[in-house]
C-alpha cells in the first residue's frame, strides 16, 4: 500500500474512532470512564492533526488533554457522593433541554459548514509547520495570544480566590496551615 | 537499514525496551545484595529476573468485585505503548532512529502525560481502596514532576534549536548538555524517578499500600505491570542519555554501543536510588517540587536561553 492510502487508512480510522469515542462518553456509566472516552476522543483528533502535518499541535493536543481529563475526572468524583465513580450512574440529565441544545449546536455548526467560504491557501507539504507556528505565536499574533493567555490565568487565579473564600462548612482556611518546607 | 520501515523499528524498539528491562532486573538484585553488603551470587542475579517472571507467567490470575476488566488491561499495554513511543524518537546512532520526528520533545511530553493515565486507570479500575489510594498517589506526584521535566527539556532543545531528540543530540557535539546545563540531569533524573513511580517516588505502587495500584494483580497481568513499569525507566534513561550524556556520540567505539553504555549508566544511577534513598512522603515531594524544583527548572531554562542567544 502506498504511503498515501496508508495516510487516509489512518485518517478515517482516528476520525471515525474520534466520533465513536465522544458518542461513548454519553453512553458509559462511570464518571471516571467518560472523562478518558473524552480523552481517547481528543487522541484521536490529535492523531488527525499529526495526518495533516499540525505535529506539534497535535501532540501538544494529547498532552494537555491526558492531564486535563485525568483532573477532571478526579474533580467529578470528588464533587459526587459516589466513592470511587466506579458505581454505575447515568451520564445525562436534562433530557428536553439537552435535545434542544443538541440539535441547535448541529444546525448552527452544520450551516457555517455548508455556508461559509473557507480559505483555500495550499500549504507546503516540505515546510516546517512547528517553526512557523511559532513565528506565528511570538510575532504578529503575539499581542492575541498573550492577552487570551493572561485572560486566562487572571480568570484561574480569580475563580480560585473566589471559590476558596467560603466553604460549605465555613471560613475555607479555618485551621489549615501552609504546608511544611522541612524534608525531613 | 531503512529504521523506520515497520520490522526493523519494531525489532529496535522491542530490543532496547526487552533487553532494557532485563538489565533493570538484574541491576536491581545486584543493587539489593550490595546495599545489605551480601556475596554476589552471579548465577541467580541473572537466572532469578527470569525464573520470577516465569512464576508470575504461570500464577493464577486473582479479581476483584466487578472491576472495570478493559480499563484494567489497557493500563500496562498504555504505558508500554507509551515508552515504545518514546524509544523511537530517539536516535540510537546516526540516521539509526524509528521516527526522529522534529517534535521528538513534545511526544515525549505527551507519552508523559499519558502514563498517568495509564497508572491513574491501573488503580482506579481494581475497584479497591488501597490501588485506588495509588492512583490518587501518582495524579498528586505527577502533577508536580511534568512542568520541571518539560522545563529541563524545553531547555535542552533551545542550544539545539530545534525539538528533535536527534539534532538535540548533535548539538551536544562539543559539549555534553550535563556540563553546559548542570541543572538538568538532576532534575531530570527526579522527574524521571517519578515517572516510572520508583524508588523514593514510588507512592503508587508502595509497600506500605500493600502494592498500591498493583495490590489487587497477580499472574500475567502483574508481570505486564511489572515489565511496563520497567519500560517507562528504560525510556527515562534512554531519553536522559539523548538529552544529557550527548547520546551515540563518543570516541573509539561504535555508536549503539555508547548509546547503551551511557543508557545503563543512567539505569543504574535510577536503580540504586531505589536502594540508597528512603521512599519520600508525597505531600512533602509536591511542595518541594513546586517552591524548589519549578524554579531550578525555569532558572535552567533562562540561563541556557541566554547563553543559546
Amino acid at each position: 500500500m502506498s504511503r498515501g492510502a496508508l495516510v487516509d487508512v489512518a485518517f478515517w480510522l482516528f476520525g471515525g474512532g474520534s466520533v465513536v469515542a465522544a458518542w461513548l462518553v454519553f453512553r458509559t456509566d462511570s464518571m471516571v470512564r467518560a472523562a478518558y472516552w473524552l480523552l481517547a476522543s481528543f487522541a484521536g483528533v490529535g492523531v488527525v492533526m499529526v495526518l495533516l502535518n499540525a505535529r506539534f499541535l497535535g501532540l501538544v493536543l494529547v498532552l494537555m488533554m491526558a492531564g486535563e481529563m485525568t483532573i477532571m475526572a478526579v474533580f467529578m468524583v470528588m464533587f459526587m457522593m459516589n466513592p470511587a465513580g466506579l458505581n454505575p450512574m447515568t451520564m445525562v440529565h436534562q433530557h428536553r433541554q439537552a435535545k434542544i441544545a443538541g440539535v441547535v449546536a448541529f444546525a448552527g455548526l452544520a450551516l457555517v459548514g455548508v455556508v461559509a467560504e473557507f480559505p483555500d491557501r495550499p500549504a507546503d507539504p516540505d515546510g516546517e509547520p512547528t517553526a512557523e507556528l511559532g513565528r506565528e505565536l511570538l510575532g504578529d499574533s503575539m499581542l492575541l495570544f498573550e492577552t487570551a493567555g493572561v485572560t486566562l490565568l487572571a480568570t484561574m487565579i480569580g475563580s480560585i480566590a473566589i471559590a476558596s473564600k467560603r466553604g460549605r462548612y465555613g471560613d475555607a482556611e479555618d485551621g489549615s496551615a501552609p504546608p511544611p518546607l522541612a524534608l525531613s | 537499514m531503512n529504521w523506520s520501515s515497520p520490522l526493523p523499528a519494531l525489532l529496535l524498539v522491542g530490543a532496547v525496551l526487552g533487553l532494557g528491562a532485563y538489565a533493570v532486573a538484574v541491576l536491581d538484585g545486584a543493587a539489593a545484595l550490595v546495599t545489605a553488603r551480601q556475596r554476589l551470587p552471579l548465577g541467580d542475579i541473572v537466572i532469578g529476573p527470569l525464573r520470577q517472571a516465569a512464576l508470575a507467567a504461570r500464577t493464577r490470575r486473582s479479581t476483584t468485585e466487578r472491576p472495570d476488566l478493559q480499563a484494567w488491561a489497557l493500563a500496562p499495554a498504555l504505558l508500554a505503548g507509551m515508552a515504545a513511543g518514546a524509544v523511537a524518537t530517539v536516535p540510537f546512532g546516526p540516521d539509526t532512529a524509528v521516527a526522529d520526528v522534529d517534535d521528538g520533545i513534545v511526544a515525549f511530553g505527551a507519552v508523559m502525560a499519558v502514563v498517568m493515565v495509564g497508572v491513574y486507570l491501573h488503580g482506579w479500575s481494581a475497584n479497591s481502596p488501597l490501588p485506588l489510594v495509588g492512583g490518587y498517589r501518582f495524579i498528586a506526584l505527577a502533577l508536580s514532576y511534568e512542568m520541571p521535566l518539560a522545563l529541563v527539556l524545553i531547555a535542552a532543545a533551545l542550544p539545539a534549536e530545534s525539538l528533535s531528540v536527534g539534532a538535540i543530540v548533535e548539538s551536544q557535539y562539543d559539549l555534553w548538555n550535563v556540563v553546559r546545563q548542570p541543572l538538568g540531569l538532576p532534575l531530570y533524573l527526579v522527574a524521571g524517578t517519578g515517572l516510572a513511580f520508583w524508588g523514593p517516588l514510588n507512592g503508587a505502587d508502595g509497600a506500605d499500600l500493600a502494592g498500591g495500584t498493583s495490590a489487587e494483580v497477580s499472574g500475567p497481568a502483574r508481570l505486564m505491570w511489572a515489565l511496563s513499569r520497567r519500560f517507562v525507566l528504560v525510556a527515562v534513561a534512554v531519553m536522559g542519555a539523548a538529552v544529557f550524556l550527548g547520546g551515540w556520540q563518543g570516541p573509539w567505539l561504535p555508536a549503539p554501543l555508547w548509546m547503551a553504555l551511557k543508557t545503563l549508566a543512567l539505569l543504574a544511577v535510577l536503580v540504586a536510588a531505589g536502594h540508597r534513598l528512603a521512599r519520600v512522603r508525597l505531600e512533602r515531594f509536591v511542595v518541594v517540587a513546586w517552591v524548589v524544583f519549578i524554579p531550578l527548572a525555569l532558572v535552567d531554562v533562562f540561563v541556557s536561553g541566554a547563553l543559546a542567544l
